[in-house]
Order: structure tokens, then C-alpha cells, then sequence
């Protein structure tokens, strides 16, 4: 194992570069999933809205009771009974509402006659829809007291209505909202993922094949009895052994940032399709170190193809803000696929039919660039062996 | 029979590297190819070895046809390369190791095999030091223990001195010789004649991917006119009558270039005398005189009609 065991110095002899773009994703991704928030509001804060109350009826108990509801409903704002103050208020939103109590409307009420209050509101205001709803609340529910209630008079009514709406409910938001948030945090680890996983296989492993490729080392490796598949395999082992030691450290950081996710269902497809793109990583990086002749080359394209497809591909920006242009240029990368996945496997409610179809297709089409680009290099490697001798 | 090769042809395109190439090689021998720059050494090796592929001949190594999975005969050899090949991110024990291990599996053997390699090639004070770290002579010794460490029966050795200090390359020619000694066949390739004539039992010299002329030190001079060479400076030429030097017996040619007179004569005794006994009847004198007997330049002047260092 000659081979494997210098396969392994070279890359420890190479650690300050490849460790660079993993202490980056490491920084990154743990500062980027704690400090990520939710879009979504988790709190609940009752609120109240200003209206304008002009009263032109005459004082009553009814009347004093029913102002008194309004004024824990909403907030009671003074303003002068003129046409063009109370559209400015309107206008100017300091007022959503405005609410007119016509003359004679309790002794109608009471009298059990058909009554209607005058309201003014801006369009499609869901401020003055609430207020409606409150407001028929309370006059439906006095209604029911007088016409079914022993009611005897308008203080007994205005104490039962008060009695009725004291009561309060407490409110408790029922939502998934921090199953979402962990998918969400994983699921911008694990895109991020293949920037760094992409710029680390493609340093390591162009860096060996930098020294294997060399003619004059490789003429000593074939003119010794190591045969070439046990001289290849060895290669292949220790590219393998490489990428799946990467890819190990960047899935068990995962688990330390939120384990619990990571178990479920959806954490084990997060863990799939990244081992997955990593063979494909892999693959695309022996194929990029039978092309690159230098080291200075060698950065150059590990920096340009990993930061490269990882923007094309929705790994820094989501695939929803780019272009369909954008979109389809990438398409033709694996990376493109492996975000698809993640961000599918993410944002499922449930893992079950054309959802894990299409995902499970997504992987498969990684797998398939993997494959595809592996069959192109070694197509490569045989014209070039044939050319050399 | 250690290597037999029998009319290799080799071409690049319209150019013919090996012209129908023939050579036998026995144990024991440190056999040189000599030849200038281009003249199809090192395409002779690497066909040797199979790492090249080669349009007509034949190849044996220990009497068993040689292809690039022969393993058997590969374990048996050891090569030293013209370029150093060796591994910079490893250390020189590592680099050691490394090609040791191609052939001996065996971790204990391996590591006394290391350690013994070392020593002989006089590194075993670097043995940390990455290749970066050591001078071009310590380098091409690492070089050299990288090729050797396993004991190999046959060393093949292309041009294991280019670019080396002198004291690094009478080190490396004697090591050479000790590893003859202890029983290695040895295939040296140099366009250093004095390196070859120093070291190899019998020579052959390559011109044109062709064998011109082999056989042993000796016996490749004597296939050459040419017996003496004598060298004699004159401090006042304009008196000098070439003809009459040209009239003594033996001589082949005289040329006088500037203060210096060259003569060269077939073999035979009291060449010198004569010339010195004219010159000073003549009333010529001279400062420094050479005697020498022909080198394997000179073999190779006058079979290609041009000088092995051109």
C-alpha cells in the first residue's frame, strides 16, 4: 500500500490549504445556523385599533355600556364632529374607523325596532371588518338578552353583556414552526456543504495527482513490479477514503448542531444525497487533476468551479431569487440537483410519493453526472496512456 | 545473458530514434552507453524497460522476453533516472521507503534495506530532510538510493551525474563500483567519456540511434588510427615549417592553431622525440608539452567525423 500510504503524506503535506476552505465552511455554518431567524412570527401580542366615535344620541345606560365596550375594543380618539377633520384622520391613518351613533338608535334598540349605525372606513380594511364583527357581537348578543332573557331593565342587560365578554381567552400559537426553523438550518448546511466539499476535493485531490502524474514519477511507479490495476486501485482508494473522511467531518458537525433533526427521516436524506454529490464531487475532481498541470492552476480552478456552480446553483442565493437563465445553465452541474434535493427534502410536510419521487430522482441524477464524468476521464486516461507509449 | 537486444527500431514520426539497435549485456558488467545528447540513450532505456513502446525488435532481460507486465524481471532491476524523480512532500527515508516498497513488501527487511541504502550513498544525516531541503549533489544521491534500495540484480543508471559537483561525482562513480563489486550488472549512460572510460568494463558508443562501435576501453582505441596525441606550445610559431613535421614517420596530422600545435600519430614508440629534436635545431621554443594516448572522443571524431560534445 506504497501508493495509499503517500497518497495520504501528500495530502497532510497539503493540510494548511484544505484546511482553510473547511475551517471557513465550519465558521460559516455554524455562525449562518445560529443566528438564523424564521420569517415567520412565533409570538402573539393583542392589539387595538383607534376609532372615532361622534355619539347623537341621548345618555342612557345601554348607551354607557355599549361605550364602554368599545373603549376596551379599541382605542377612543377625540376628534371634532366636521366632515373635513374626520376624512383627514381617515387619510392620515390615525383613525382606522369611524363610528356614528345616530339619535334616538338606544330607545329603537331597546324598543326592539330595526336600528343602523353609520360607519366610515378605508377599503378593504380588515381593522374596520374586526371592528364590525365586534360591534354586531355586542348588539346581537343584547339583542338574544332582550328577546329571549328575563331581562327587566337596561342595567341588568349592560351588567350580563358585561359579565359575558370579561371573559378572555388565552392564545397559544399552534404551529411546526421549529421542525421548519431546524429544516431550514440544515438545509443551508447542507447546501453550503458543497462549496467546501467541492473546493476540498478538488485541492486534495488534484494536489496527488499533481505528484503521480509527473512523468519522470511515474515512469519509476510502471518500470516497478507494482502492477497498474494494484497501482490505480491504490489511487482510487485513497481519492475515496479522502472524500468520504471530508465528507464524515462535515455530516458529524450536523449532528453536534442539531442532532434531533438529523435522526429523523428527513436528516437521513440530507446525509444521503450528500454522500451522494460527494462521489460526484469526487469524480469531477479526478477529472479536473488529469487537466491541471500546476499548482497555481490547481487553486485557481478549485476556486472558480466550487464558488462558481455553488452561485449558479442557488448554494449562496436560493434557487427561487435567480434567473431561469441562470437556472438553466446550472442545470447542467450536480450541484444544482443536490440543492434541489435538499431544499425539497427540507421544505416536505411529509416524505411520502411524488415528493420522495422526485427527490429520489434529484439524488439519482447526481449520481449520474458522477458516473458520466468518471466514464469521460478514464476515456482520457486510456487515449492519453496510448499517446505516452 | 543479462540483456540481449536484437535490430530495436524506434520512430517518432518521420524520426528514426533507434535504427535497428542491437546489444548484448552479460553478468557481471558495467556496460556504457555513451553517445552525444540525442543519440538515442535514453530511448534506449526507456524501451528496455517497456516504458515505451517500440516498432520492431526484439527485447530480453534474463532470457525472458521483456513487456510492461513482466513483472517477474522488473523485480530484478532498479533504475536510476537522467531526472530526479522522487517525491517533495516526503522526507528522504519516506522517498526511500516509498520506492523500496514497490519491491519489498517485507516492513522489517524493507527498513534495514532503507537504512543500508542510506549509508551507502551518504545521506543518512538528511534522513528528515524534504528533497527541497538538500543541494543538487545530495539530491541526485537520494536519487540514486531510491533506485538501489532494494538490491536489484541489473541497475540501470541514465546519466546519474548530469549537473553533479565533482567531489558528489567521483562519490557517485565509486559507489557505482562498489555496487559491481558486490555483484550488480550495471547499465551506465553518460555523454561523459571520462566517466565511462573511468568505470565501464566495455562501451558502446551511440550515434543516430545506432550502435557505432563497442567493445572495451581498449580495444575501442585500437580500432582507430590515432595512437598519440601530442600537444605542444610554441612561443614563436613564424619560424615553423608544418611540412617538415608532417615528413616523420607515424604522423597522421598536424595543425597549428594559434601558439598551440596538435599532432596526432598512429601507435608507435619515440613519436615525441623526433619533433622535439626538429624544433630545437630549428631554434623554435616551446613551453608545455603533452603526451596522451587517444580518447573516446577521438574514437568517436573519427568514426562520425565530429566531436561527442558538439
Amino acid at each position: 500500500m506504497q501508493v495509499y500510504k503517500a497518497f495520504f503524506k501528500i495530502i497532510l503535506k497539503n493540510r494548511m490549504q484544505i484546511s482553510i476552505y473547511l475551517i471557513v465552511f465550519i465558521v460559516l455554518a455554524v455562525a449562518f445556523t445560529a443566528s438564523y431567524t424564521s420569517p415567520v412570527s412565533t409570538d402573539f401580542t393583542e392589539s387595538k385599533i383607534n376609532i372615532a366615535l361622534i355619539n347623537e344620541d341621548e345618555d342612557s345606560v345601554f348607551l354607557d355600556g355599549f361605550i364602554a365596550y368599545l373603549t376596551v375594543n379599541a382605542n377612543l380618539v377625540n376628534l371634532p364632529d366636521d366632515p373635513q377633520s374626520l376624512q383627514d384622520a381617515l387619510f392620515f391613518q390615525e383613525v382606522d374607523y369611524i363610528l356614528r351613533i345616530p339619535d334616538g338608535f338606544s330607545q329603537d334598540f331597546l324598543a326592539g325596532q330595526t336600528v343602523s349605525l353609520e360607519k366610515t372606513a378605508a377599503p378593504n380594511s380588515t381593522s374596520a371588518t374586526f371592528m364590525d364583527l365586534r360591534i354586531n357581537q355586542y348588539l346581537n348578543t343584547a339583542q338574544t338578552y332582550l328577546n329571549y332573557g328575563n331581562v327587566v331593565s337596561q342595567y341588568e342587560l349592560v351588567s350580563s353583556l358585561q359579565n359575558d365578554f370579561s371573559n378572555s381567552s388565552s392564545v397559544t400559537l399552534n404551529s411546526h414552526t421549529d421542525e421548519s426553523d431546524s429544516a431550514e438550518k440544515m438545509a443551508y448546511y447542507y447546501n453550503f456543504m458543497a462549496y467546501s466539499l467541492f473546493a476540498i476535493l478538488i485541492l486534495g485531490v488534484c494536489a496527488v495527482m499533481l505528484v503521480f502524474n509527473d512523468s519522470d514519477i511515474k515512469k519509476r511507479n510502471f518500470a516497478s513490479p507494482l502492477k497498474t490495476l494494484n497501482y490505480n486501485s491504490q489511487l482510487v482508494l485513497g481519492s475515496l477514503s479522502f472524500a468520504v473522511l471530508a465528507w464524515l467531518l462535515m455530516v458529524a458537525l450536523s449532528f453536534i448542531i442539531n442532532s434531533d433533526f438529523m435522526f429523523s427521516e428527513k436528516g437521513l436524506l440530507l446525509i444521503l444525497n450528500s454522500f451522494v454529490f460527494t462521489m460526484s464531487a469526487l469524480s469531477i475532481s479526478f477529472f479536473i487533476s488529469n487537466l491541471v498541470k500546476s499548482r497555481s492552476a490547481m487553486s485557481a480552478v478549485a476556486n472558480v468551479f466550487a464558488l462558481g456552480t455553488s452561485f449558479i446553483s442557488g448554494v449562496f442565493v436560493e434557487q427561487v431569487y435567480l434567473g431561469d437563465t441562470v437556472l438553466s445553465i446550472a442545470s447542467f452541474t450536480p450541484t444544482y440537483w443536490y440543492v434541489k434535493a435538499n431544499n425539497a427534502i427540507t421544505s416536505a410536510s411529509s416524505l411520502s410519493g411524488s415528493t420522495l419521487t422526485d427527490i429520489l430522482t434529484w439524488i439519482a441524477l447526481v449520481l449520474g453526472f458522477g458516473i458520466a464524468i468518471l466514464g469521460v476521464t478514464l476515456v482520457l486516461l486510456k487515449n492519453r496512456k496510448v499517446e505516452a507509449r | 545473458m543479462v540483456i540481449k537486444i536484437k535490430n530495436l527500431v524506434k520512430r517518432y514520426g518521420d524520426l528514426i530514434a533507434l535504427d535497428h539497435l542491437n546489444l548484448e549485456v552479460q553478468k557481471g558488467e558495467i556496460f556504457g552507453l555513451l553517445g552525444p545528447n540525442g543519440s538515442g540513450k535514453t530511448t534506449a532505456i526507456n524501451c528496455l524497460l517497456s516504458l515505451l513502446k517500440y516498432d520492431k525488435g526484439e527485447i530480453e532481460i534474463y532470457d525472458t522476453p521483456m513487456h510492461p507486465e513482466a513483472y517477474e524481471i522488473k523485480k530484478r532491476i532498479g533504475l536510476v533516472m537522467q531526472n530526479v524523480a522522487v517525491f517533495n512532500e516526503l522526507t528522504v527515508y519516506e522517498n526511500i521507503d516509498y520506492f523500496c516498497g514497490l519491491y519489498i513488501s517485507d516492513k522489517q527487511k524493507r527498513r534495514q534495506l532503507v537504512e543500508e541504502a542510506m549509508d551507502f550513498v551518504g545521506i543518512k544525516d538528511f534522513r528528515k530532510f524534504t528533497p527541497k531541503k538538500l543541494s543538487g549533489g545530495l539530491l541526485r544521491r537520494l536519487n540514486i538510493a531510491c533506485g538501489i534500495a532494494h538490491k536489484p540484480d541489473l541497475i540501470i543508471m541514465d546519466e546519474p551525474t548530469v549537473a553533479v559537483d565533482p567531489q558528489s561525482r567521483n562519490s557517485i562513480l565509486e559507489g557505482i563500483q562498489k555496487l559491481n563489486a558486490a555483484g550488480a550488472t550495471i547499465i551506465y549512460t553518460s555523454h561523459y567519456m571520462e566517466e565511462v572510460e573511468q568505470i565501464c568494463s566495455r562501451i558502446a558508443i551511440m550515434d543516430k540511434g545506432k550502435v557505432i562501435a563497442s567493445g572495451s576501453n581498449d580495444s575501442l582505441k585500437e580500432i582507430i588510427k590515432t595512437g598519440e596525441h601530442i600537444s605542444i606550445e610554441i612561443l614563436n610559431p613564424q619560424n615553423l615549417d608544418l611540412d617538415e613535421i608532417s615528413d616523420f614517420a607515424n604522423i597522421l596530422s598536424v595543425d597549428l592553431s594559434g601558439s598551440q600545435l596538435t599532432i596526432k600519430s598512429s601507435r608507435g614508440k619515440n613519436n615525441l622525440i623526433p619533433i622535439l629534436d626538429l624544433l630545437k635545431h630549428r631554434d623554435i621554443q616551446i613551453g608545455k608539452v603533452f603526451s596522451e594516448p587517444p580518447t573516446l572522443n577521438d574514437v568517436f571524431l573519427e568514426i562520425t567525423g565530429k566531436e561527442l560534445r558538439d
